[in-house]
């Protein structure tokens, strides 16, 4: 097992770099220029005196190593906009309220789609199934925007049961961070509670099959016992693969129900840095998210072995 | 007032508009009285005679002085009644529109009115200019200039503090002017190429030292807010702090001070007990957060959640919804600025090699017609009604009707790109298009943004012409390059904040305009858009001291510009403020482009 895990660290390192690599020389190839961005009323001079204190004037391979050293040292520049804040505050800004939106999304996710999951393998082909199906296939196929203007129309304009937009940090209280987090997490989290729970149905479904499932039957444990114990258990190995995915999906996918709720995550901040071309962002940003993606795949693979012990690394 | 002014106010905003004109040019005190340009205060006349002298003075400013109140009225029972000033406290959260966030605040960077409109209730400057249209001295009590027009002297307030307890003296001016005019620290710095100095007398009082005299020195360069270069900032901070946190937690001797600030979250200013004036400011704490998107802006003003919504001004598909709601009071007057399509002139087929031939015979060349026929085919009403939900004015030029004194009120129908849906047939049909039969499909270059525009204009031109216009979507900044090396066949932009004819023409229409094309293939004889008779127009206008003559050669350089369809114009915006009907927004703090909240209250 430390065998494994020091080798995937190290893989994992490799696959950061070769992101961030690949990304570095990406954006300088993508058209548009962050000064020109920045402004069309810069006159020539002041931008290239913009562009030589930036380093911008320099070739690629020297900002490149100019840049993996820095970050090597835990620096990862200036924004090339405004006030250049530090890349290091701007994420440390952003991404509590992603985390944040992330957790609260996928608890809803879980709790929505093992209710409705388990459900609808239990009781396959009945109404309540066919109910559950529906709502699924409906949370999947409402764009996550629109549920999200939808809740806030309900819940806030109408109802005036929770704030419309904004955001409030966990340390300001809990019910103001759950007030303004609640809405946009159930328009993120909506559809992957629909994927995951027709994931459960189908996995549980399958597992139902076995011969173990059968002989548990038969050695007359109760129902329940068979389900949670034995059927859920063996059906959740697909379901934390996609988990996992989704709850990486979720740090930059909820970007468009951020804009929705007005709330600067990480997501927002990559999207915002692309268009604006500002390089050192873009750059921190994405090897942020791929560490995430990173950590939890690994925490994905850590997972199998809880729950399947026959899985050794 | 938003819909129709009344006629009386029109008129009488009219005459005062053509008085504060009437001056003889070569006065250096722009035929003012030495009496009339000292402060403490100025009158309505003084200022508006120097914004006119400036050419800044745009008719809507004087209308807007002008109307007795800013409440919509006439609507009837769905008008709400503003509510009556309330008492002092309270919180209110303020809504930004079309924004993701507020960049800066540093008065040497502010590039967006939607951050001086914040900046201006954090910092002061000498003088300040009220919706009435009197200038007040801000840190300035009083003031007084030179026969000649060159030397200002100001008395400075005294007991003044910043919000880092510094107080405020004349060493704050001088170092605010070597700031700000130092175009490595400044973006600003062009606005004081006229002052050649500032001598400081005393700890309280200062003198500027013009090279000319300048009209809009006192009532522009010198105003808190738009004026930027002469917004008092505090030497200390960004000495101690450096100008990266000043832009973000800015120190001054505004009503209110920055107390948080999560860029592209939220940002929050606090009343600052120390304020000068202890009437001011009313409430104790305001919140802005920038909202980009209209469907969650709109929820939230109706929810409460904010107050009220500045910013750029907010999607015109919501005003009408807005008007309907009687719990929101909304403000609107015309905005200056222009929308418009522009095409490549290299390209078939709307190839034009020489604008400097005369209309008659232009008329020969497909290329010509073929931009005629588009200019057109395109009825301005029906896009305007479309694309901004009716909110907007027909445009046929780059001069705008918030400078009712240059605008050209014939041209709407002078122009040859008067709408004619069968005249634009003819001409596309002489260009060898009947029908538009053979007729290649072009693209339209256009930021994201400006989609549903771009797809209304091609609606318009395959109903009216039968061509096809294809959207090509780029990011601004792709947009921008392409834009600059000509690299497109028909393109939608804008123009904002266009007060001064010279705004809307110098940018766009000279053969060496910044915008005409500066990286395009050096083998192009011009850039866009190149007549000799509009550059002789352009500089002509820029150097004549006369205005009724300046009106003359703008209006003749604007036709032209229309008439040779250097661009195909489609609408003048229209600005807008909007707010619940608990706050109270005293007309007083009305001022066009700006929300200036330190009279601001609201009720519980």
């Amino acid at each position: 097992m430390t065998q494994f895990l020091i080798r995937r660290i190290l893989v994992s390192i490799v696959v950061i770099w070769a992101v961030a690599t690949l990304v570095f020389f990406m954006l300088r190839i993508v058209p548009g220029d962050p000064i020109g961005a920045m402004l069309s009323d810069v006159d020539p001079a002041a931008a290239e005196a913009l562009r030589a204190k930036l380093g911008l004037d320099q070739p690629a391979y020297v900002q490149y190593f100019r840049w993996m050293l820095n970050t090597l040292r835990g620096d990862l520049g200036n924004s090339i906009y405004g006030n250049n804040q530090p890349v290091n505050q701007i994420i440390a800004e952003a991404l509590p309220r992603t985390l944040s939106l992330s957790f609260l999304a996928m608890i809803i996710a879980l709790v929505i789609s093992f209710t409705a999951g388990i459900v609808s393998a239990m009781k396959k082909g009945t109404w309540l199934d066919h109910i559950v199906t529906f709502i699924a296939i409906l949370g999947l196929s409402m764009p996550n925007f629109w549920l999200g203007i939808m809740l806030i129309i309900i819940f806030a304009v109408n109802l005036h049961w929770l704030p419309a937009i904004g955001y409030s940090p966990l340390s300001d209280g809990f019910w103001p961070w759950f007030s303004h987090l609640i809405l946009p997490a159930i328009a993120v989290g909506a559809p992957f509670a629909a994927i995951i729970a027709r994931m459960i149905r189908s996995a549980m479904l399958e597992v139902s099959r076995e011969d173990y499932i059968r002989t548990a039957r038969s050695k007359g444990l109760s129902a329940r016992s068979v389900i949670f114990t034995h059927t859920l258990r063996n059906a959740l190995i697909p379901v934390i693969t996609v988990m996992g995915i989704a709850f990486a999906l979720l740090m930059t996918g909820a970007v468009v129900v951020e804009n929705v709720f007005a709330i600067k995550g990480l997501g927002r901040v990559m999207i915002q840095s692309i268009l604006n071309r500002d390089y050192p962002v873009v750059q921190g940003a994405i090897l942020i998210v791929s560490l995430v993606f990173v950590a939890t795949n690994l925490l994905v693979d850590i997972l199998y072995t809880v729950v399947d012990p026959r899985i050794r690394y | 007032m938003s819909e129709k002014p009344d006629k009386r106010i029109e008129e009488l905003a009219r005459r005062e508009y053509e008085e504060a004109h009437n001056f003889d040019s070569s006065d250096p005190l722009f035929g003012l009285r030495k009496e009339e340009l000292r402060g403490p205060r100025m009158t309505r006349r003084a200022v508006m005679r120097l914004l006119a002298a400036a050419g800044a003075l745009a008719f809507t400013d004087v209308l807007a002085a002008c109307a007795p109140s800013a409440a919509p009225a006439e609507e009837g029972e769905a008008a709400p009644a503003e509510a009556p000033a309330a008492a002092a406290g309270g919180e209110l959260v303020c809504g930004w529109a079309g924004t993701n966030e507020i960049v800066t605040l540093d008065p040497a960077q502010i590039n967006q009115v939607l951050q001086f409109q914040i900046a201006s209730n954090v910092l002061s400057g000498l003088t300040h200019i009220n919706a009435d249209m009197t200038a007040e001295g801000d840190l300035a009590t009083d003031w007084s200039v030179s026969d000649d027009g060159l030397e200002w002297t100001f008395t400075l307030r005294q007991g003044v503090t910043f919000h880092n307890g510094d107080p405020f003296t004349a060493d704050d001016v001088l170092y605010t002017f070597e700031r700000s005019s130092n175009p490595e620290l400044s973006i600003h710095s062009g606005v004081l190429a006229n002052v050649a100095g500032v001598e400081k007398i005393d700890d309280y009082t200062v003198k500027f030292v013009l090279n000319k005299p300048q009209a809009s020195f006192l009532v522009k360069t010198l105003e808190r807010s738009s004026g930027r270069a002469m917004t008092i900032v505090n030497k200390r901070a960004i000495e101690e702090e450096g100008p990266e946190r000043y832009g973000l937690f800015p120190i001054g001797t505004g009503p209110f001070k920055v107390t948080e600030n999560l860029v592209g979250q939220s940002l929050v200013i606090e009343k600052f007990e120390d304020y000068y004036d202890p009437e001011r400011p009313k409430l104790d704490k305001i919140t802005f957060i920038p909202i980009p998107e209209p469907e969650p802006l709109a929820a939230a003003i109706e929810a409460g959640d904010v107050q009220l919504i500045g910013g750029n001004p907010p999607a015109a598909e919501l005003i009408d919804r807005f008007l309907a709601n009687p719990d929101l009071v909304v403000s609107e007057i015309p905005g200056p600025g222009f929308q418009s399509m522009w095409f490549n002139p290299h390209r078939e087929p709307m190839k034009v090699e020489d604008f400097n031939k005369p209309l008659e015979e232009l008329k020969q060349e497909s290329g010509f017609l073929v931009r005629l026929a588009i200019a057109k085919a395109v009825d301005r009403e029906d896009y305007i009604n479309r694309a901004a939900f009716g909110r907007g004015f027909p445009a046929f030029g780059s001069i705008n009707p918030a400078m009712a004194y240059f605008f050209d009120t014939e041209i709407n129908e002078t122009s040859e790109q008067t709408y004619d849906p069968e005249a634009a047939q003819q001409l596309l049909a002489d260009a060898g298009f009947p029908g538009g039969e053979g007729f290649p499909t072009l693209k339209l270059l256009i930021t994201p943004a400006g989609k549903r525009e771009g797809e209304i204009i091609a609606d318009i031109l395959k109903k009216n012409l039968g061509i096809t216009i294809e959207l090509d979507i780029k990011d601004f900044p792709v947009l921008v390059e392409m834009y600059d090396a000509i690299d497109f066949d028909l393109l939608r932009i804008g123009s904002g904040g266009d007060y001064d004819p010279d705004d809307g023409l110098v940018d766009y229409f000279l053969t060496t305009a910044k915008f005409n094309g500066p990286k395009r293939d050096p083998s192009l004889p011009f850039g866009i858009f190149s007549e000799a008779e509009v550059d002789a127009l352009i500089e002509e206008q820029r150097s004549e001291t006369d205005l009724e003559k300046r009106r003359e050669l703008v209006r003749k350089a604007n036709k032209l510009i229309s008439d040779k369809v250097a661009c195909l114009f489609l609408n003048h915006p229209v600005d807008t403020v909007i707010w619940r009907k608990e706050v109270n927004y005293p007309d007083a703090s009305r001022i066009a482009g700006l929300v200036d909240l330190d009279r601001a209250t609201i009720s519980a």
